[in-house]
C-alpha cells in the first residue's frame, strides 16, 4: 500500500515536471522566434512584448511547478506518515493479540508448575496463540486427571494400611495375650512347653513392631506422622525407655547405664514418640551387641539444644552401611541380621521422628570400636521462645517455671 | 477393686480382658457392642461401674458413639477407649468428648493396670 502511494506520488511528480519542462521549452521557442523576427525586423513591437511576456510567463510557470511539487511531496509525506502509523498501529494491535494470551499462558504455567492443578487459559485471540492456548488447557487437564487418580490411589493406600494394621492387631492381641496368660501360669509348664510360649511371644512382638513400624513409615509417606510436643524431662524419659529394655539386656548379661547431666534443661518433645526413638536405638545395641556388652544412654546439653546419645561397645558398624544407616531396610551384615530380626526401619523413623522435632539425628562407629546413635533436640526453654526478645535474655541452663511452662 | 465395663466385639478379646483384670482381682461385666455398654450402664443407676472400658470400632455402634451418647446423659464415669492404633480413636473421637486415655492393641496389661489404678 505504502509502495503504491509513493510511486502515484513519485508520477504525479514526474508528469508535473514534464508539463512544466513542455511548457518551458515552448515558451523558449516562442521568445526564440521571437527574436529572430526582431532581429529580422519584422514587427519589433509585437516582438519585444513577446519576449517579456515569455520570459514572466516562465516565471509563473516556476511559481506555479514548484508550488504543484511541494503540494505532491507534502501529499506524499503525509500519505506516507498516515500509512506508517496505521502499520504502526496494525503492528501493535497484532502484537498485543499475541502478548496478551502469551502472557496469561506464562502465568497460568506458572501457577500449574506451583501446583496449582486448577490453572487455566483462556483460549483466543491469533489461531497460533489460540491453538498453543488450547494445548496447554488439555496439557492442565490431563495432569490434573493424573493427579487426582494418584491422590486417590494414595488414599487407597493409607485407608488399606489402616485396615490392615487394624485387622491385624486383634488376633495378634489374642495372641500374645493368651501367651502371656500362660507365661504368667509358667509354674504349671514343663520346660519345653515354657520355651514354645516364649517362642511365640518373641514373634508375636516382632510382627506387633513390624506393623508399627509400617504404620509409622504410611503416615510418614503421607505427611501424617504428627507429634505433640510439650516441655519434657529427659532424665523420666531416659528412665522410661531404658525400664521397657531392661529385662532384655538383663537376659544377655548387658550392662545398661543412664548418665544425665544434672540441670538438664527440659526439651520440647512428644513424650512417646521420643521414647519410641530411643527404645529403637537401645534395641539396636542390644541386638547388635554381644553379650555381656555394656550400653549407656548419656543425656547433655548441647548450646541451645539436649544431646541424647546411646553409646555400646558391640562390634561397630562398617563405614559402607553407616552411610545409609538411617535409610530403609538398611541394617548391619545379613548374618547379623539373620540374628537379630530387626525391621530395617526403626532408624528411618527414628530420624523422621527426630526431624519433625526439628532436632538431628547422627551415627558414628569405628568397625571393633563400638557404636554412637545420638539425637539433639531443641531444648524447651529456648525453642518455645523462638520467636520472642525474652529468649535470648534467658540464661543458658535456667530451668523452665514449671507454671509457666504448664500455661503454654 | 474395681467394677469394669469391657466392650469388644471380639468375644476372644473379652474373655483374654476379663481373665487378665478378675486375676487382678477387678470385677467385671461385658458387652458385645456400643448400644450393649449403654444399656449395661443404665441396668442399674444405683450401682454404676467404676470405669468404661471400650473398644473403638464395633459394629452397629462403636465406643466412641456409645461413650458419647452415656456422656451426653451426664455419666461422668471414667473411660478408657481401645483401639488398633490412633488415627482410628482421633478420626472418630472429638475434641469435647471426655476421653480419659486410649489404650492400643496389642494390649500391654502392665499399662492398662497402671491406668486403672490412676483412675479408679
Amino acid at each position: 500500500m505504502l509502495t503504491g502511494l509513493a510511486m502515484v506520488g513519485v508520477a504525479r511528480f514526474l508528469e508535473q515536471r514534464q508539463d512544466f519542462e513542455d511548457a518551458t521549452a515552448r515558451s523558449y521557442q516562442r521568445e526564440i522566434a521571437a527574436r529572430n523576427d526582431l532581429v529580422a525586423g519584422r514587427n519589433p513591437r509585437i516582438a519585444r512584448q513577446t519576449i517579456k511576456g515569455e520570459a514572466l510567463r516562465r516565471e509563473v510557470l516556476r511559481d506555479e511547478i514548484s508550488a504543484k511539487t511541494r503540494d505532491t511531496a507534502l501529499l506524499v509525506g503525509a500519505g506516507l506518515i498516515a500509512g506508517l502509523t496505521g502499520a504502526a498501529l496494525l503492528f501493535s494491535g497484532m502484537i498485543a493479540s499475541m502478548r496478551r494470551p502469551l502472557e496469561d499462558l506464562v502465568e497460568a504455567s506458572e501457577r500449574l508448575a506451583g501446583g496449582d492443578l486448577e490453572a487455566r487459559v483462556k483460549v483466543g485471540g491469533l489461531s497460533e496463540t489460540a491453538q498453543l492456548g488450547a494445548a496447554f488447557n488439555e496439557m492442565a487437564e490431563e495432569l490434573q486427571r493424573r493427579a487426582g487418580e494418584r491422590d486417590q490411589l494414595e488414599r487407597m493406600k493409607d485407608e488399606f494400611v489402616l485396615t490392615a494394621s487394624h485387622e491385624l492387631r486383634s488376633p495378634l492381641t489374642s495372641v500374645q495375650g493368651f501367651a502371656e496368660l500362660l507365661m504368667l501360669e509358667r509354674e504349671q509348664l514343663t520346660p519345653k512347653q515354657t520355651e514354645t510360649v516364649e517362642i511365640i511371644l518373641d514373634n508375636t512382638r516382632h510382627v506387633v513392631r513390624l506393623l508399627n513400624d509400617l504404620l509409622d513409615l504410611a503416615r510418614s509417606d503421607a505427611g501424617r506422622l504428627t507429634i505433640a510436643p510439650a516441655p519434657t524431662e529427659v532424665a523420666a524419659l531416659v528412665e522410661e525407655a531404658a525400664r521397657s529394655l531392661r529385662s532384655r539386656t538383663a537376659a544377655r548379661g548387658q550392662t545398661l547405664e543412664a548418665e544425665i547431666e544434672p540441670g538438664l534443661p527440659r526439651v520440647n518433645a512428644d513424650r512417646d514418640r521420643i521414647r519410641q526413638v530411643l527404645v529403637n536405638l537401645l534395641t539396636n545395641a542390644n541386638e547388635y551387641c554381644q553379650e555381656g556388652a555394656t550400653i549407656r544412654v548419656r543425656a547433655s546439653r548441647a548450646g541451645a539444644e539436649v544431646e541424647i546419645a546411646v553409646i555400646d561397645n558391640g562390634p561397630g558398624i562398617p563405614s559402607e552401611q553407616l552411610e545409609h544407616i538411617f535409610e530403609r531396610f538398611t541394617r548391619g551384615d545379613a548374618g547379623m541380621t539373620q540374628r537379630v530380626g530387626g525391621t530395617g526401619l526403626g532408624l528411618a523413623i527414628s530420624k523422621s521422628l527426630v526431624e519433625l522435632h526439628g532436632g538431628t539425628i547422627a551415627a558414628e562407629s569405628t568397625p571393633g570400636g563400638g557404636s554412637t546413635f545420638s539425637f539433639r533436640l531443641p531444648a524447651a526453654t529456648l525453642s518455645e521462645t523462638a520467636n520472642g526478645a525474652e529468649s535470648a535474655a534467658e540464661p543458658p541452663g535456667l530451668v523452665p517455671n514449671p507454671a509457666e511452662a504448664e500455661r503454654r | 477393686m474395681a467394677r469394669i465395663l469391657v466392650a469388644d466385639d471380639s468375644e476372644t478379646i473379652l474373655l483374654l480382658i476379663r481373665t487378665r483384670l478378675e486375676m487382678a482381682g477387678h470385677e467385671v461385666e461385658t458387652a458385645c457392642d456400643g448400644q450393649e455398654a449403654i444399656d449395661a450402664v443404665r441396668r442399674d443407676p444405683s450401682r454404676p461401674p467404676d470405669l468404661l472400658l471400650l473398644d473403638a470400632m464395633m459394629p452397629r455402634k462403636s465406643g466412641i458413639d456409645a461413650l458419647r451418647e452415656l456422656r451426653a446423659d451426664g455419666v461422668e464415669i471414667p473411660a478408657l477407649i481401645v483401639s488398633a492404633h490412633k488415627e482410628g480413636a482421633d478420626a472418630k473421637g472429638d475434641g469435647d468428648l471426655a476421653i480419659d486415655g486410649f489404650v492400643t492393641k496389642p494390649i500391654d496389661f502392665d499399662v492398662l493396670f497402671e491406668r486403672i489404678a490412676e483412675l479408679t
